[in-house]
């Protein structure tokens, strides 16, 4: 091969390629509208955007997979979180586990949390082609039975919103600093799981469980009809 | 060394080495982050140490380059440089710049979009910057009585770097459109300004120390940028598959991506041919080790780890893990670090007058540069392994997942605390060099 041969090569194989990657970014934009539904793309999401710069929250957390891969993917935080757990969150992302890694707290004001949730709630709608991919099996090292009533759903949900899967495991998922609650509805009765969840120091002086009494009584006891059922 | 303007890549291989060393001492911060709790979270959290370690990185490879452009141009060209006086004033400019931007981090000035933190206005006296830069090589490169092609690329390399550069400017507000011209700034950077920048810089080293002749050397770079365009620019794709881009970008990404290590592949080769049909003694074998180093970790890093995730079946899994960190810190390491610290074994001590010197430092930074980083790469991959497969495969919560990973990170610590160790025996070896008087 001459140099020459080479040189033309080079030109035309760059020419050619750039062509083809101009076109597909053409076409790229025009599926963005339905993909990314900038129909709801509103100035609060958009504000929203500006407050996830300004707190440079993309440097630990990873959202669309890209970012810091010190924090939680975020991309569908707004759809497992949901809207009441996340606001809570941002206002004090203070964790119950000490040892665990910490979000430091922002100190955002309420509309800077509101017009943030506003931004992730339209990221959770972004086509992404499935990803996160679904787990292949979720483990499960317990069988966990649940009788699906209204109550314990609700119950379910704020097991969910308040993280006690933190701390707690239900089925081999959560954390290990508190005990594994798959079975507990087996050992301990509707009445005893209320108490714990409202003031766990009046049973266990040393429980480094902390009080959930913001929970109204009927949260309460939504939650521990969810546990009790855990047989 | 010919010419007497080529003596202001100095200060840029001065400052380079210096940068190098901060970007590692931040990193071993952000390792600790990880492993234990975190004193420093109220003055120094993860994100903002992130943005230092990432655009340190950006800085004082740029200022490698530059310098490398500034050594290679006048001897190239059979010129003094166009401006002495700029090239000054540029390197003074990106400085400050560059402690404005690092300073700005400490402080919250930031744009907060992952490697662009840096605030728009900064951005723009970067374009400031790179306008005099390329300005200056380009008058300078006018005045040849022969255009060659390692002055073409070159040229070119820079060019495109300031170029892909703007898209990062502009405030997106679909965060989709945000991080598709985000990744026309880190990826068409990697996979092809730098390339070509790069390659331009190893041609030239190859040629001068093989002696090969320059018809050879320069068909074959052509070749080897050809295919890095070729594959690189269409590859973009294989950022494309999940961010909210349409579903072809899963084939076009993955057929294109996985021929990126064809170029990297001829690479070794022609390296390796190139040395072994010398047509001088190569008497600087500390540049020898490091242009062969370079070579094949550039293969190893960006290559090898690259391909193995980059098929959309492995990447669902392993996107947004320990895994990329693993590639991205292996890519970096062989294809550009190994490249910049290449260049400057071999042009500082010409810049000194210097016929030889002695290379016992930078042997042992060699060695100890390049194993730390493997196991640092292994580390890395064993975290991110354990990531994809509990918290993706399995759907365990990231935090209780993370607890798992620690082991691998104490070995990234470990690995990078010996990693730095070579990196200050390199920072003192360039010094030594650097302000020794003939």
């Amino acid at each position: 091969m001459e140099k020459k041969t080479a040189r033309n090569f080079f030109i035309w194989g760059t020419a050619i390629c750039t062509v083809v990657f101009i076109w597909l970014t053409i076409d790229t934009h025009q599926t963005i509208p339905k993909r990314t539904n900038t129909d709801q793309l509103t100035s609060e999401v958009v504000m929203g955007k500006r407050v996830w710069h300004k707190y440079n929250c993309n440097d630990c957390h990873t959202i669309l997979g890209i970012g810091g891969y010190y924090s939680p993917d975020v991309t569908k935080t707004y759809s497992i979180r949901g809207e009441t757990w996340l606001k809570a969150f941002l206002k004090n992302p203070e964790t119950p586990d000490p040892t665990r890694r910490k979000m430091p707290n922002q100190n955002l004001s309420d509309e800077e949390i509101h017009q943030l949730v506003a931004f992730l709630k339209w990221v959770d709608a972004i086509d992404t082609n499935q990803w996160p991919p679904k787990p292949i099996t979720v483990a499960k090292t317990t069988g966990v039975t649940l009788e699906e009533t209204t109550r314990a759903l609700l119950g379910k949900k704020l097991y969910i919103q308040n993280r006690c899967d933190l701390c707690h495991q239900i089925g081999g998922q959560g954390g290990i600093h508190g005990p594994d609650l798959s079975k507990v509805g087996a050992r301990r009765d509707l009445q005893w799981l209320a108490t714990q969840i409202k003031d766990p120091k009046s049973l266990n002086p040393n429980t480094q469980m902390p009080a959930y009494s913001q929970l109204s009584d009927e949260d309460i006891e939504s939650l521990a009809s969810f546990l009790a059922g855990l047989k | 060394m010919t010419y007497e303007s080529q003596k202001v890549a100095l200060k840029y291989f001065v400052i380079s080495a210096i940068f190098f060393g901060l970007q590692v001492l931040v990193g071993l911060l952000l390792i600790i982050k990880y492993i234990w709790p975190d004193p420093l979270i109220g003055i120094l959290p993860f994100n903002t140490a992130r943005a230092i370690h990432t655009n340190l990185l950006v800085v004082w490879m740029i200022f490698g380059f530059m310098g490398g452009t500034y050594y290679l141009v006048p001897e190239e060209s059979g010129t003094e440089l166009y401006s002495k006086k700029l090239a000054n004033l540029q390197f003074w400019l990106l400085l400050l710049g560059g402690l404005i931007g690092v300073i700005g981090f400490l402080l919250g000035w930031t744009a907060g979009r992952p490697l662009l933190e840096l605030p728009v206005e900064l951005k723009w006296a970067i374009v400031i910057v790179a306008l005099i830069f390329i300005f200056n090589v380009f008058l300078t490169m006018i005045r040849t009585k022969k255009w060659t092609a390692i002055q073409g690329l070159l040229l070119g390399g820079i060019i495109m770097l300031a170029v892909m550069w703007l898209f990062g400017i502009p405030f997106f507000k679909n965060l989709t459109l945000d991080y598709y011209y985000w990744w026309w700034v880190i990826h068409l950077w990697v996979e092809g300004a730098w390339e070509l920048i790069a390659a331009s810089l190893m041609a030239f080293i190859l040629l001068k120390i093989t002696g090969i002749d320059r018809a050879v050397i320069e068909k074959w770079l052509y070749v080897e940028v050809a295919l890095v365009l070729i594959t690189g620019i269409i590859g973009t794709g294989h950022h494309y598959y999940w961010i909210g881009t349409p579903e072809y970008w899963l084939w076009w990404g993955g057929i294109f991506s996985a021929l990126e290590p064809v170029p990297i592949i001829f690479m070794v080769f022609d390296t390796l041919n190139h040395v072994r049909h010398k047509k001088v003694e190569i008497t600087n074998h500390l540049v020898l080790y490091w242009a062969v180093g370079c070579a094949i970790f550039h293969f190893v890093g960006a290559g090898v780890w690259g391909i193995l995730h980059t098929l959309p079946v492995v990447n669902r899994w392993t996107h947004g893990t320990q895994v990329t960190a693993s590639h991205g810190h292996m890519a970096f390491f062989g294809a550009y670090a190994m490249l910049i610290i290449t260049a400057i074994y071999y042009a500082l001590p010409k810049l000194k007058g210097q016929e030889s010197i002695k290379s016992t430092k930078g042997f042992w930074a060699f060695w100890i540069m390049v194993i730390g980083m493997i196991i640092m790469g292994l580390a890395f991959g064993g975290a991110g392994m354990i990531q994809s497969y509990l918290q993706r495969g399995l759907g365990i919560d990231f935090l209780t997942v993370q607890g798992f990973m620690r082991p691998w990170f104490m070995g990234v610590f470990f690995a990078g605390l010996g990693f730095f160790i070579g990196v200050i025996i390199y920072i003192i070896d360039v010094l030594s060099i650097a302000i020794k008087t003939k």
